[in-house]
């Protein structure tokens, strides 16, 4: 059932297209208790070959030539996808020149993050060594901060980890609220409400504008009688739904507004942040309404809500029906993917949802679920071989496979674990 | 003929008052000749009595129908038959009643920049201190020293505003006397009761200065220190003991000043010495229980007796305030929900409910036999009267509100023997009402103020509001009548005696009993295995499948304390967590949800040395003193690095390492000087003058003594070594170095100085002294024979550090008992608390946390939580206790709604004051 013929698997990969340069060795995975996130979980062989699965199944023997990595006793699940990070884009936080995710302006749809992604950055061997094989990297601020890009965290230059350099556009939709702060803080009075209502409907006229603007553009390029406007033509991949919305809201109200006028708009959507999403759980449903959400070791939202509200989000909005998948928002804390997903366990999100919330649903809500996202012939092969269920702490990652490419899981923290932990007792003074 | 008693040359022009008054009370007294030039402004004469009046004298019994004799100002006679003098004149009070006049106990009233709006509300937390934009450098505090938020010689009697157009609107409003106070400024000055008479001259309205020296804890008209609460309550507490000190000097020297060096004349401290002298009280803001505690704490070390004002939270503090036996200003200024609010808004239950209850507060107080009055508090006095009838309605006496008004406030200001009363020989302050003062529809017809009558006009359209129909006095009692609060707070149970039966018991000590008991005897485990038996009457406890491990303790904390950092110095020592403690921050209650039992709330890191620390249990619902944990070793907080050298504007040094270093040990130094001198004083069996306290040096000397232990903030491994060094050069010991994610690379050298370690589990890279952080630090530190800690620095990582300590078994192999250790047992060494707490052993607090799996693994996650043997968390009890905010919030938002219509600014007074941002 698994097997496919060769042949149509290199029909497939025709249709998918060469993008990315992807690994070249021929690897079987053997042995091991593959979950393969399709519902199948069993002891068997992965085989991968010029950078995808060719091959998944108890029964699989390792072709000639393939070189046979020993999965006994181990586990092998897809690679997790931490669905928006500034991976790439930052190096130290608080080093303004170390940060290129912010631009100037309110609105850079044209911008993609595959540009200023640095491949060397020290924060993606610390993030794949805890699982995570592939991430979108996503520009921040303004209200519409340009393109997301989908990588695997591997690669000697951005070319060879690039996935998708244009798999989203990241809009931050206008919130409608008086309270000031941000977080869990609130700071002073709230403003009056009259105000922040009028700035709001400011908002949305200009990302209404920038909508418009895109609709036009394609239509009077169409015709050929308007010069090339880099802006607005990747508004027009948004409006004809070339590439989906990532659109970011928290609050109850806003997310209501945040999917009211994405559908109005007629695009396709991802609700991402979603802290209080639990509220309108049914009705988010009723909208088929999919999310990436935010961390749930997270703060309540208000002060009189319940302890457990960010822990217990993730479960309500799975038995609502609402899909799910989860993301950091962060770069150097990638590496706690699995546990913004495992913390949402003891609160009602089953163990095999939160699984493919950090494995599965991120690339099904991107489109790219026919790329990768499952153990299937024909997927990127995204893999990681643990010796547990990675959404635990004390698992260990054991072998990584990103783009097909088996990759170690040295990093710059374990280096100097080993360095220090070498140096000599006896040279203390004191 | 009428005669004047007072000349007016100022006042509002010519107002036809005679001939109002006329009308509304009848005077006995021939007509004015009509050929006679019509005074400007005639009145009763010098001698006069209101005769077949209700008089309310507050002092005494209330005369049906009374007399009331004034001559010259001074009330002569008061009684039932009260002789008329021959020649005075008589007023007809039939169907009046005559009260004492209101007094307003805080105002403005005679300086320009009170005009703004009206009074401040209590303390607040920390704020934005500071005006923004460029900085006034001749307004900046360099330190306690430098003072220019000190205006202890302004007296409100001196710059009165003899234009101030309030006299007559309070008056109007029926106040004969006002406490006028100033605004700029921590210690704003000398406050003064007036009278609101018409005068020449504006002096001749004082009655009594100083009454009072009035203090804030936050102020807008410097820059620099303190620029945060926790700096105001020592810039305070150093201020009133440096006028203790000063006093002691110029007594000595007046005493005998031959051969003596003179001391220095001190404008600032000179009026403190005097207020200390008479022991007028100190007017301090406080709107709640928390802040009524501090204001009562730190009056105490200034050494004055204390009047809080604001108190609008009271309701919840009347014990307090009667067993204390400090008075009450009470503001009548309720607070009511904001105008043009989120439709959607969300209040806060706190909110909600002082909204609902400040109302109750003056029939509270009254209840517990505390002292207090009322003032106005807002633009238009008219409102206090209003305010108080709602005060009225919600259950407090009329005798009562009367008192507050009156007596009471002049008791508090030191004037009820001139003032407050209808006793002969007092001021002839009186005010004349149609009825009831206290009745809606009332009105107050004419005031006398020093004898003198003034009336009020009637006022215009609809203003005066009618007595209440039926419909009207209906939702008037549903008004007052307050919603039920649920139990948001304080242990859902308190057994004597629990016996948790069947569990997995990780003792963090002695490792894992399998199937295991414990026994909780007052508080106390008394007893801990695997073959116990329940004693009869134990609540029990079926721990199947749960896992019990000791309570978690997080060795570094911002939660629970209304401000952090006081960073305008770079030795903050004089500053303590101690006194902005803030018992009711919810993270209390998440952090219980989370299996934390006790913390240790630090200082932030914006300065070199920073304040001391307070390491409480997280007794949720008790006061803030019952939080902090008996004997546990007074700590302080240091910072070197990026955060206490980062630019500042102004520029304040350190801006490097190396200056760091510099600032530590010159305060050692300095420390040790301050030292000797109480050192040779005591040698010297304490004779000639006691040196002076300095809060900042003593801090700094406890750490000398080894009192007082330096938990130091550090991230590179260069600047933990310098301070070791530093230590070893001076003398002191540093117990932890906090975050310290270089520690590995120094372990070998912290260890041999004997520091502890308590860091982060995971984060890294968000500044560059973070960049070398590992993941493995905890358990590499463990190894080279460091004793370490993992802790949260935040208010949500710290409800699972169970989890972050798991981290150190995958980053570095850790085994289970030494990573729980490094969440309970090891924290509770490092902070001098592990003979109380920290393992499941015999004898130790029955701090615990129960869980339903694992708390190592994670899909566990906590079922219960105690504390001192108390079930403090439930996660069943918990589902009941949110059901029950609920409900009571719904029946609040429904009785008040979330906002008022219409336009204007939002006024919602009682936000919460804002937050720090803490830096790590």
């Amino acid at each position: 059932m698994r097997r496919q013929s060769l042949w149509g698997l290199a029909l497939a990969l025709a249709m998918l297209g060469p993008v990315t340069p992807l690994g070249a060795q021929t690897y079987a995975i053997q042995g091991g208790t593959i979950h393969t996130l399709t519902g199948d979980t069993f002891v068997g062989t992965v085989v991968v070959r010029d950078g995808r699965i060719v091959d998944v199944g108890p029964n699989v023997q390792p072709p000639a030539g393939a070189e046979v990595v020993d999965a006994t006793g181990r586990h092998v699940y897809p690679g997790m996808f931490d669905a928006v990070t500034q991976l790439g884009l930052t190096e130290v936080g608080a080093v303004d020149v170390t940060n290129d995710s912010r631009e100037q302006g309110d609105f850079n749809p044209h911008l993609q993050a595959e540009t200023a992604i640095h491949p060397s950055t020290e924060h993606i061997p610390v993030a794949r060594a805890n699982g995570i094989t592939h991430a979108m990297a996503a520009p921040e601020g303004g209200i519409i901060s340009g393109q997301a890009s989908l990588v695997g965290l591997d690669g000697w230059t951005v070319e060879e980890m690039n996935i998708e350099a244009g798999a989203a556009m990241i809009v931050n939709y206008p919130s409608l609220s008086a309270r000031r702060g941000f977080g869990g803080f609130s700071f002073g009075q709230p403003r009056p409400f009259s105000e922040v209502e009028e700035e709001y409907h400011q908002r949305v006229a200009r990302l209404d504008e920038w909508m418009e603007g895109g609709r036009r553009y394609a239509q009077a390029a169409s015709a050929g009688t308007v010069a090339r406007d880099l802006a607005l033509e990747a508004m027009a991949k948004v409006v004809s739904r070339e590439i989906p919305v990532l659109l970011s809201a928290d609050g109850e109200r806003d997310i209501r507004n945040a999917v009211e006028w994405a559908e109005g708009q007629n695009i396709r959507y991802v609700i991402t942040g979603g802290r209080e999403a639990w509220k309108i759980a049914d009705w988010l449903a009723e909208h088929d309404v999919q999310m990436i959400l935010g961390p749930s070791q997270a703060m309540p939202a208000d002060e009189d809500a319940s302890y457990d509200e960010a822990y217990a989000n993730a479960g309500k909005l799975h038995a609502a029906g609402v899909k799910i998948a989860f993301a950091t928002f962060n770069s150097s804390d990638s590496r706690t993917l699995p546990y913004e997903a495992a913390m949402a366990v003891p609160f009602g999100l089953p163990e095999e949802a939160a699984l493919e919330a950090v494995m599965k649903n991120g690339a099904e809500m991107l489109g790219l679920g026919d790329r990768m996202g499952t153990i299937e012939t024909g997927k990127i092969a995204n893999l990681i071989v643990t010796d547990g269920n990675p959404l635990e702490i004390q698992t260990q990652i054991l072998d990584l496979f990103i783009l097909g490419r088996q990759v170690s899981t040295d990093n710059r923290h374990k280096s100097l674990y080993e360095k220090y932990r070498a140096r000599p007792k006896d040279r203390v003074i004191s | 003929m009428l005669h004047r008693i007072r000349h007016h040359s100022w006042g509002p022009p010519a107002i036809p008052r005679a001939l109002a008054a006329l009308g509304l009370l009848a005077v006995a007294a021939p007509p004015v000749a009509e050929a006679q030039p019509r005074p400007e402004r005639p009145d009763v004469p010098s001698q006069f009595a209101i005769r077949g009046a209700r008089i309310v004298t507050v002092s005494g019994q209330t005369l049906d129908n009374g007399t009331v004799v004034v001559s010259n100002g001074v009330i002569t006679a008061v009684g039932r038959n009260a002789a008329v003098p021959a020649g005075a004149w008589v007023i007809d009070g039939t169907g009046k009643t005559v009260y004492p006049g209101l007094i307003d106990a805080l105002t403005t009233l005679g300086h320009p920049s009170g005009r703004r709006g009206g009074e401040e509300g209590g303390g607040g937390g920390g704020g934005p201190f500071g005006p923004q934009g460029p900085i006034d450098m001749s307004r900046h505090s360099w330190g306690p020293e430098d003072r220019p938020g000190t205006h202890s010689w302004k007296t409100a009697a001196e710059e009165l505003d003899g234009g101030d157009d309030r006299y007559a609107r309070w008056r109007n409003a029926g106040f004969t006397t006002v406490v006028s106070t100033l605004e700029e400024g921590l210690v704003t000055g000398q406050a003064a009761v007036l009278n609101l008479g018409e005068v020449e001259r504006p002096r001749q309205m004082v009655v009594a200065t100083p009454a009072a020296m009035r203090v804030k804890l936050q102020d807008r008209s410097y820059t620099g220190y303190p620029n945060s609460l926790l700096g105001s309550f020592a810039y305070l507490k150093q201020l009133y003991l440096d006028a203790q000190y000063y006093d002691r000097v110029w007594t000595d020297y007046d005493a005998s000043p031959v051969g003596k060096q003179r001391p220095e004349w001190d404008l600032a401290l000179e009026p403190i010495r005097h207020e200390l002298a008479e022991g007028y009280p100190v007017l301090f803001p406080a709107d709640n229980r928390k802040e009524i505690e501090r204001a009562i704490e730190t009056s105490a070390v200034m050494g004055v007796p204390v009047v809080v004002y604001g108190a609008q939270a009271g309701y919840a503090a009347a014990d307090l305030l009667a067993s204390s036996r400090v008075p009450a200003l009470v503001s009548l200024d309720w607070p009511a929900p904001p105008r043009n609010g989120d439709p959607e808004a969300d209040p806060s239950l706190a909110t909600l409910r002082l909204w609902d209850r400040a109302p109750t507060t003056p029939a509270a107080l009254e209840e517990a036999g505390a002292r207090f009055a009322f003032y106005g508090g807002s633009t238009n006095p008219a409102d206090a009267l209003t305010h108080a009838r709602t005060a009225v309605r919600h259950g407090l006496t009329k005798q009562g509100a009367i008192r507050a008004f009156t007596l009471s406030a002049a008791e508090i200001m030191g004037v009820a023997d001139r003032l407050g009363s209808i006793e002969p020989g007092k001021i002839a302050n009186l005010l004349v009402a149609s009825g009831d003062l206290f009745e809606d529809g009332t009105r107050v017809e004419s005031v006398f103020v020093d004898g003198t009558r003034f009336e009020i006009p009637e006022p215009s359209g609809a203003a005066g509001r009618a007595r209440a129909d039926g419909a009207q006095a209906d939702a008037e009692a549903a008004e007052a009548s307050v919603v039920p609060m649920a139990s948001d707070k304080g242990p859902y149970r308190e057994d004597r005696v629990t016996f948790i039966r069947g569990a997995t018991i990780m003792t963090a000590s002695h490792g894992v009993v399998e199937n295991g008991s414990i026994l909780i005897r007052d508080g106390k485990i008394a007893d801990v295995g695997p073959n116990l038996t329940a004693p009869s009457g134990a609540r029990i406890v079926d721990g199947t499948g749960k896992f019990v491990i000791p309570g978690i303790i997080d060795a570094h904390s911002h939660i629970a304390a209304d401000a952090i950092n006081e960073g305008a110095v770079n030795v903050s020592a004089m500053v303590g967590i101690q006194d902005v403690i803030d018992p009711n921050d919810v993270g209390i209650y998440r952090a219980l949800a989370g299996g934390v039992t006790s913390i240790n709330i630090l200082h932030g890191s914006a300065n070199p040395i920073g304040g001391g620390n307070a390491v409480v249990k997280l007794r949720w619902g008790s006061d803030a003193k019952q939080l902090l944990i008996e004997g546990a070793h007074p700590g302080i907080k240091f910072a070197l690095g990026e955060n206490t050298k980062r630019d500042r504007n102004p520029d304040r040094y350190p801006a490097t390492r190396m200056g760091v270093q510099d600032v530590v040990r010159q305060a050692f130094l300095e420390a040790r000087e301050y030292q000797k001198g109480w050192d040779a004083w005591e040698a010297g069996g304490r004779r000639g003058i006691e040196p002076r306290r300095d809060l900042k040096l003593e801090s700094l000397a406890q750490i000398l003594r080894g009192d007082r232990w330096v938990h130091s903030h550090s991230y590179r491994a260069d600047e933990i070594l310098q301070l070791i060094r530093l230590a070893e050069e001076q003398g002191f010991h540093v117990r932890t170095f906090q975050h310290v994610l270089e520690g590995y690379k120094v372990a070998d050298e912290m260890a041999a100085h004997g520091a502890g370690a308590s860091t982060f589990s995971d984060w890294w890279a968000y500044k560059v002294e973070a960049y070398d952080a590992i993941p493995y630090n905890a358990a590499l530190m463990t190894e080279r024979g460091v004793l370490v800690s993992i802790n949260s620095d935040s208010g949500e990582e710290m409800r699972h550090l169970n989890q972050e300590a798991a981290k150190a078994m995958k980053w570095g192999g850790m085994d289970e008992e030494s990573a729980l250790r490094l969440v309970t047992l090891n924290p509770a060494m490092q902070l001098g608390i592990d003979d109380h707490t920290g393992s499941i052993d015999v004898g130790k607090d029955a701090d615990l946390a129960v869980y339903d799996g694992n708390p190592l693994d994670m899909f566990a996650k906590v079922v219960q939580t105690y504390v001192d043997g108390k079930l403090y968390f439930d996660m069943q009890l918990d589902q009941e206790r949110q059901a029950a905010i609920a409900t009571e919030k719904a029946a609040l938002i429904a009785k008040h709604g979330r906002n008022r219509t219409g336009p204007g600014a939002v006024t919602d007074r009682i936000a919460p004051g804002p937050r720090e941002e803490v830096i790590r």
